[in-house]
């Protein structure tokens, strides 16, 4: 079982690393129809096929529920991101998306090995609890990883058009504003029901541990500032038309926070940190 | 090797073009009956806009005689038209190929990589072949360009971006709204070239409103665009539904300045929105660029997003006609090969059937009773002798042929050893004394003879 996960591990890394590259030189070119256009997502479906086997294999070799440990959870998040990307990608037309999400679920995938592996124990804090807090954080984070990287795409294609530099050339292979537009603002809806369980029950949880620290207040710090970026730019988009260049700048700026989040469990984690 | 014929919007201007109309009814009569003629032995024409061609090849393949079939063509053309002799250009052999494939890359094009030439040499070669007059050479040649043709189009950049001012200004609103069905284009003013932007939207999917000063003039417009007119005074509450705007009235003044795009803004709760000013003096304030999601192009913006695109594809040709050059050698080489195949056809006969005559009287006499499995094993060990007693001979035969520089024997004496060997030459006149000769005047076509000024493009053939 180990060597299936390891050799999945591996394969995805060369998967993903391929995708990536395919995906950046396919935004670069400057030449017409291309190979790559198609070969790009399909590489990255395949990354995503050995990206689940293996979470799926190493998780029941650790015999740990893939959301019940930051290590998989990363893994997890990745996987969800890259899975939804696939999902709208023909839809929305977010093909160049690709060149943002392929290198983040290589991160997450290399990242998540540098994680401790075992079950988190938590004292003081319900086990069931734990688990839904962690997977509506892994649904919520490979969500809002889309969103980001939708909001960064916008914002390129929106500088490229109000700069009228290259739009012939590269503007027409990237996704139309609308439909990032779109995207980032569907994600954000189906990623903040998730967020908002994720802070509540990290609050119930913060209240719980006897001794939080530094780090774990700072934690709770980042996430409800996350949750309050978000949360303005969806009122705001539905009460003041709020859209376009400012909804990507505050989209990206959640996704910063959320990813600060992540840096400290991470951190933490693989104990690097006394905080 | 093969001959193209014709005349293009390089050597001829429309109102010569125009007299070359072959309808696709009647193509597939012309092209049978340019082949009924004794130098032809395949046809096809690629007719577009700008060139009507004549790609053809003879009745002896490779080994045919390509000024005559030029000549046929050109007599051809000529009588079906009167008055374009003077016009025609006649490519012959290794020119006529690279010709072609330039075609067919759009190398010759008037607009560089426009893409709609491939699709019509494709065309071109299905309905020559559905009329029966596509032979072994132009089976093999077309698509070698249709290969090239491809190869330009994804290895440069020949065929990126739009080449005029309304696809370009289509192409941008591509790049923010997507799909453009269910958005709503607003015409404001009239002009040729705001008509063809509003019709391309049009056909793109989005509903069309037309505003202008004079309402009859704003209806006129509209039912040639299949849109609906506003009066002027909607001009306002038509920007807040617009999503393109596409402005283009002769007023001195803007006549869309921000305070109203300010307005519509607000209306339209911040979506995006895409002006296109067409007018000289401008329309459209150039402050609106300031609000966000706004987006402003007028026709200097527009043209040099077309000027861009038009240097790419100059830059571009270079690499383009690198292709095409390594494409038309590969094809040369080729062809140079195929000439030693009717020596390799004929030793390969004459070797088969001297063993296989042997093998059926030995299975008449001794060999009688074996049976039939074994029979036809010893029918397979004949076909494996004759294909390894030939396969040094093919080689070297297609190396002379690839090979006419080096010191070494050349592919005509080769040939001409083997043909004295074993006696081909009189096998074929044996052959051909037994059937019918062609009537005199039909045999006696040596010479070329173009019309006057039709001018002829030859290479190594």
């Amino acid at each position: 079982m180990t060597d299936v996960a390891t050799i999945a591990f591996y394969l995805g890394v060369i998967t993903y690393s391929v995708a990536a590259t395919l995906f950046f030189l396919e935004l670069a070119r400057k030449d017409g129809d291309s190979g790559r256009a198609q070969w790009a997502p399909r590489l990255l479906a395949v990354a995503f096929a050995l990206h689940a086997i293996h979470v799926l294999t190493a998780s029941l070799f650790s015999h740990v529920c893939p959301i019940d440990s930051l290590h998989f959870a990363l893994s997890f998040s990745a996987l969800i991101a890259v899975g939804a990307y696939l999902a709208l990608r023909e839809r929305l037309r977010l093909s160049a998306l690709g060149a943002f999400i392929a290198p983040i679920a290589l991160t997450f995938l290399i990242g998540a090995q540098f994680v401790g592996q075992s079950s988190e124990a938590v004292l003081g804090v319900s086990r069931t609890l734990l688990m839904f807090h962690i997977a509506a954080n892994v649904l919520g984070i490979g969500l809002f990883l889309i969103a980001g990287a939708a909001g960064s795409v916008y914002l390129v294609q929106e500088h490229r058009l109000r700069t009228k530099k290259h739009v012939a050339a590269i503007g027409s292979r990237l996704p139309p504003l609308d439909a990032l537009d779109t995207t980032t603002h569907r994600l954000l809806l189906a990623g903040f029901p998730l967020l908002t369980f994720g802070v509540v029950t990290g609050a119930v949880f913060s209240q719980q541990l006897t001794n939080p620290g530094g780090a774990e207040s700072l934690r709770s710090l980042l996430g409800y500032a996350t949750w309050l970026l978000l949360a303005t730019v969806l009122v705001l988009r539905k009460t003041a038309g709020f859209r376009g260049r400012k909804a990507a700048y505050g989209t990206i700026a959640g996704v910063v926070c959320m990813l600060l989040v992540l840096l400290l469990y991470v951190v933490r984690a693989s104990g690097g940190s006394n905080l | 090797m093969i001959v193209v014929v014709g005349l293009s919007h390089r050597t001829a201007p429309i109102a010569v073009r125009e007299k070359l109309v072959l309808d696709a009814a009647g193509l597939p009569d012309f092209l049978r009956a340019l082949v009924q003629r004794p130098e032809v032995g395949e046809a096809l024409l690629v007719s577009t806009c700008n060139r009507v061609e004549l790609v053809a090849a003879g009745r002896a393949g490779f080994d045919s005689d390509l000024g005559q079939v030029a000549k046929a063509c050109v007599d051809a053309l000529a009588a079906h038209s009167p008055g374009i002799a003077p016009h025609l250009y006649a490519h012959v052999g290794g020119s006529a190929v690279r010709h072609l494939f330039r075609v067919a890359a759009s190398l010759d094009s008037m607009v560089l990589g426009e893409p709609q030439i491939l699709g019509q040499v494709k065309e071109a070669y299905e309905v020559a072949r559905k009329a029966g007059t596509v032979g072994s050479v132009l089976h093999r040649t077309l698509p070698r360009a249709i290969r090239a043709a491809k190869r330009v189009r994804t290895e440069t950049a020949i065929g990126s971006g739009q080449v005029s001012v309304p696809s370009v200004a289509v192409d941008l609103t591509r790049q923010i709204f997507g799909d453009l069905s269910g958005h709503c284009a607003l015409l404001v003013g009239s002009g040729e070239m705001a008509e063809a932007v509003a019709r391309l939207l049009k056909v793109g999917g989005a509903s069309v409103i037309v505003v202008g000063r004079t309402l009859s003039r704003a209806e006129e417009l509209a039912n040639a665009v299949g849109g609906s007119a506003r009066p002027w005074t909607a001009l306002q509450q038509s920007l807040a539904e617009a999503d393109v705007v596409v402005t283009s009235t002769s007023a001195p003044h803007f006549v869309v300045d921000y305070e109203m795009v300010s307005a519509a803004r607000r209306a339209r709760r911040g979506k995006n929105q895409f002006f296109i000013d067409l007018a000289v003096p401008r329309d459209v304030e150039p402050r609106i660029e300031t609000l966000d999601g706004e987006f402003l192009y007028n026709i200097d913006d527009l043209s040099k997003v077309v000027s861009d695109t038009l240097s790419t594809r100059t830059r571009e040709a270079a690499s383009a006609e690198a292709i095409v050059g390594r494409e038309a050698e590969g094809y040369d080489r080729w062809a140079d090969a195929e000439q030693a195949t009717p020596t390799i056809v004929q030793l390969r006969a004459r070797l088969s059937a001297a063993l296989e005559e042997e093998l059926a009287r030995s299975l008449r006499g001794r060999l009688k009773h074996l049976p039939e499995a074994d029979r036809a094993a010893l029918s397979k060990m004949t076909e494996s002798a004759v294909n390894r007693l030939l396969h040094q001979p093919t080689l070297r035969l297609r190396q002379a042929a690839l090979d006419r520089a080096s010191d070494g024997l050349s592919l005509e004496q080769l040939s001409a050893a083997i043909n004295e060997l074993f006696s081909f030459d009189a096998e074929a006149e044996a052959v051909s004394a037994s059937e019918n000769p062609l009537p005199e005047a039909e045999a006696d076509n040596s010479g070329l003879s173009l019309a006057p000024k039709a001018r002829v493009v030859a290479s190594r053939s």
